[in-house]
């Protein structure tokens, strides 16, 4: 303020006034603030504190996405994953059946023929498993548009070839899926030609049920491979998802630190506010009152 | 030897002087209050002796009393000019802050609703198609996102062409504001010449051209050069407004619309033939004029570079793709909805509505999501959508802050100088009671001279030369 030589009750007036205002002003900031809890209501407030807001927030929307990849990725997994055992106790079984075709030399084509029918119960009952469908769509069927990935012969229906994969973080993309022929073999070795040989088999010709249960053993180990590649697969995409999950916690953690109020701060800063706007409005009272003609008589 | 009455003419000039000092004292206090009133002096002159001695002369040398040889008005012009220019920048940085904030308004951001939030959740939806990209019901759900964020961008454009729109409108008002203002000073100044020349006081109708001059250079940032005959003349950018009792009149030319202003652009032109055109430097015209030709062209510009990144990493994307049923590749989701080449966010919307021709397999026939997974990460790109709108809001805040703090100190700057020029020019009121105390004394005391003189002249007419009677 500028040393002035002469004062006037208006001149008084109007800069008791403008402090007022500011005073009133910054209570009222002040209290925006703390009915809003917010730091940043307008890009002006902090124009450096909107750009990490705009981007944390941004930054929030894409790690949230990524856990829910996860999640659709996690069902798929354990699908593939929960069809695989079965079927790799269903393979068993069948090992277990020829075996016993095979060995009990003295056993009637009666009984191998009973054994052949649950030989064939199985293979149906496999080809079920690997029609298996998570979200209407078959696990083992790849990017077909189809509603099954093996006809009702066990047959694998050719189709679009691509691969089902998910990203679950910044450039990281996980392969949920496993086609047909990778976990059930192709041409010797594939389950249901083997199953079907089987069968046959020991129906018509026991002696060569030896090759049979190599080409079996050999999709079984296959099937066991897969079973535990898959595994793998659903614990990095569980571990992914923890991620995202922390890293969305420590996300908000920042957002809120750019944006929100420290609230004991604020209300300290109010309660100053308020006692240096009473402060003033006390004195003014008491300041701009007398003038010479209270003391005239 | 002065005339034997001499004195009381002396002492009857007194209790004319004090009596109108009394007057102003009066008028002083009745105004202590009114808006742009000065306060009044009576300056007082002693009459002097016969000033040329002559042989016959027998003047004493006592002076002939008092008389009041002006009212004068207690206003520094210094400080008016300095007010006044302070005023002018003060409403200028005070307009632009005003546009700034209201530009603030238009995008709303930072929060979880405005169109960064909508650009996110159009690109979660892309991924949600990616993991489910038979499910036509999340294909629809993406698709009424893109709609949302087309709708975003258009409400953005058409708020920005609202804002320009009411700016232009107000302008034209506040032209006719200053020519009424023009008017007056030129009317004032006419009245103010005739009593000047007549010898009557003009005081009170100074006070009123001050304030109308006050108006004028908030509005255009108006200076002002005095003369002799007691006229102000104004100048706007250095062309003359008011010069004497005439006053020109300012028009606002150009286009009436954001669509039409970079062809068409808004002028001030001087209200004559030809038109010549003005250039308003400073004020609250200045502003709307910087408004209308650069702020709200500026961010609408931007606003449609945001259109146009996320309309053209989209669809070259998306063409990639093919639709759930189809051979041929996909056509693009984001178009021009007024038909024509190039997307601004005036014109942007979606242009797919069957939720089967969403590009989102990579091959053609296969149940496949690698297209929209691709999609979704146009949000990473430097170059994209989200990065643009981003500097908007960014560049739009430091400018807004920038806008307030300089509108904040000039404010506080001529508040100041409002306080030095009441401070000058303002009524005390204890100022004007000791005055108002010492002009009585006066006048009593002149009274009393009166009395004196009086029993003086009593002595001599009615008691002297009675011997004898």
């Amino acid at each position: 303020m500028a040393i002035q030589v002469r004062v006037t009750q208006q001149s008084i007036a109007a800069r008791v006034t403008a402090s007022l205002q500011n005073n009133l002003n910054r209570m009222g900031d002040l209290q925006e603030r703390l009915s809003s809890g917010k730091m940043i209501t307008r890009p002006s407030d902090s124009p450096t504190g909107t750009v990490s807001s705009l981007q944390l927030r941004s930054e929030i929307r894409a790690v949230a996405q990524y856990s829910r990849n996860a999640d659709d990725g996690l069902g798929w997994l354990s699908t593939l994953d929960n069809t695989l055992t079965s079927s790799v106790a269903q393979v068993r079984r069948v090992q277990e059946l020829t075996l016993r075709g095979k060995n009990a030399g003295a056993s009637s084509p009666e009984s191998r023929a009973a054994l052949a029918t649950e030989v064939e119960n199985i293979r149906e009952e496999l080809i079920g498993l690997a029609n298996t469908r998570y979200l209407d769509r078959p696990v083992f069927g790849g990017t077909t548009s189809g509603a099954a990935a093996y006809d009702s012969n066990g047959v694998f229906r050719p189709g679009p070839t691509g691969s089902v994969s998910r990203t679950i973080g910044d450039g990281t993309k996980v392969r949920v899926d496993l086609a047909g022929p990778e976990a059930f073999g192709t041409g010797a070795t594939d389950l249901f030609a083997v199953l079907d040989s089987i069968a046959g088999s020991l129906r018509t010709n026991p002696t060569a049920l030896a090759g049979d249960l190599n080409n079996l053993n050999t999709a079984l180990e296959n099937l066991q491979t897969k079973l535990a590649d898959v595994g793998s697969r659903y614990n990095r995409v569980e571990q992914m998802r923890q991620t995202a999950d922390d890293r969305a916690l420590t996300l908000r953690g920042q957002l809120s630190e750019v944006e929100d109020i420290d609230l004991p701060q604020t209300i300290m800063e109010v309660q100053l506010q308020q006692t240096a706007y009473q402060a003033a409005l006390a004195t003014t009272a008491k300041v701009i009152q007398p003038s010479l003609i209270d003391f005239l008589r | 030897m002065g005339s034997t009455f001499s004195g009381l003419s002396t002492a009857l000039s007194s209790l004319y002087t004090q009596r109108r000092a009394l007057d102003v004292t009066g008028q002083n206090v009745a105004n202590a209050n009114t808006e742009g009133y000065t306060r009044q002096r009576v300056e007082m002159q002693a009459t002097s002796a016969t000033p040329v001695p002559a042989v016959h002369s027998v003047h004493n040398g006592a002076g002939g009393g008092v008389t009041v040889s002006d009212v004068s008005r207690l206003r520094d012009s210094f400080l008016e000019s300095r007010g006044r220019a302070e005023h002018a920048q003060a409403s200028y940085l005070s307009a632009q802050q005003s546009t700034f904030t209201r530009l603030e308004n238009v995008f709303a951001e930072p929060s979880d609703t405005a169109l960064a939030a909508q650009l996110g959740d159009f690109w979660a939806g892309w991924g949600d198609v990616a993991n489910q990209p038979k499910n036509e019901a999340v294909r629809a759900q993406l698709l009424e996102r893109g709609a949302v964020v087309a709708d975003g961008l258009r409400v953005a454009h058409d708020a920005l062409s609202a804002q320009w729109s009411s700016t232009r409108v107000q302008l034209d008002s506040y032209a006719s504001d200053v020519n009424s203002a023009a008017d007056a000073v030129a009317l004032l100044n006419q009245t103010i010449m005739q009593q000047k020349s007549a010898g009557l006081p003009s005081n009170e109708l100074a006070d009123q051209r001050d304030l109308r001059l006050m108006e004028l250079a908030e509005l255009t940032g108006a200076t002002t050069a005095s003369r002799e005959d007691g006229t102000v003349d104004v100048y706007v950018g250095g062309s003359s407004l008011v010069t004497g009792g005439v006053a020109r009149h300012l028009v606002v030319t150009g286009a009436r619309q954001l669509a039409t202003e970079s062809s068409d652009k808004v002028q001030f032109r001087w209200d004559s033939p030809t038109g010549l055109v003005a250039s308003v430097s400073g004020g609250t015209l200045a502003a709307g004029l910087d408004t209308l030709g650069t702020t709200i062209p500026e961010y609408a510009g931007k606003l449609d570079q945001v259109a146009a990144a996320l309309a053209d990493k989209v669809n070259t994307q998306h063409r990639l793709g093919y639709g759930m049923d189809g051979v041929a590749p996909a056509g693009d989701l984001f178009v021009n909805t007024a038909g024509g080449a190039g997307i601004t966010a005036r014109t942007i919307g979606v242009g797919i509505t069957n939720p089967r021709q969403l590009g989102v397999s990579a091959s053609p026939g296969a149940v496949d999501g690698s297209n929209a997974d691709k999609l979704a990460d146009v949000m990473k790109l430097a170059d994209g959508p989200d990065a643009a709108y981003r500097s908007l809001v960014v560049g739009l805040g430091v400018s807004a802050q920038t806008a307030q703090r300089r509108a904040d100190i000039q404010l506080r700057v001529a508040a100041d100088m409002d306080t030095l020029r009441s401070a000058d020019a303002g009524v005390n009121l204890d100022e004007e009671m000791t005055n108002m105390i010492s002009f009585q004394r006066a006048y009593e005391a002149a009274a009393r001279v009166l009395t004196s003189v009086d029993e003086m002249l009593d002595v001599l007419i009615n008691r002297t030369g009675l011997v004898g009677r």
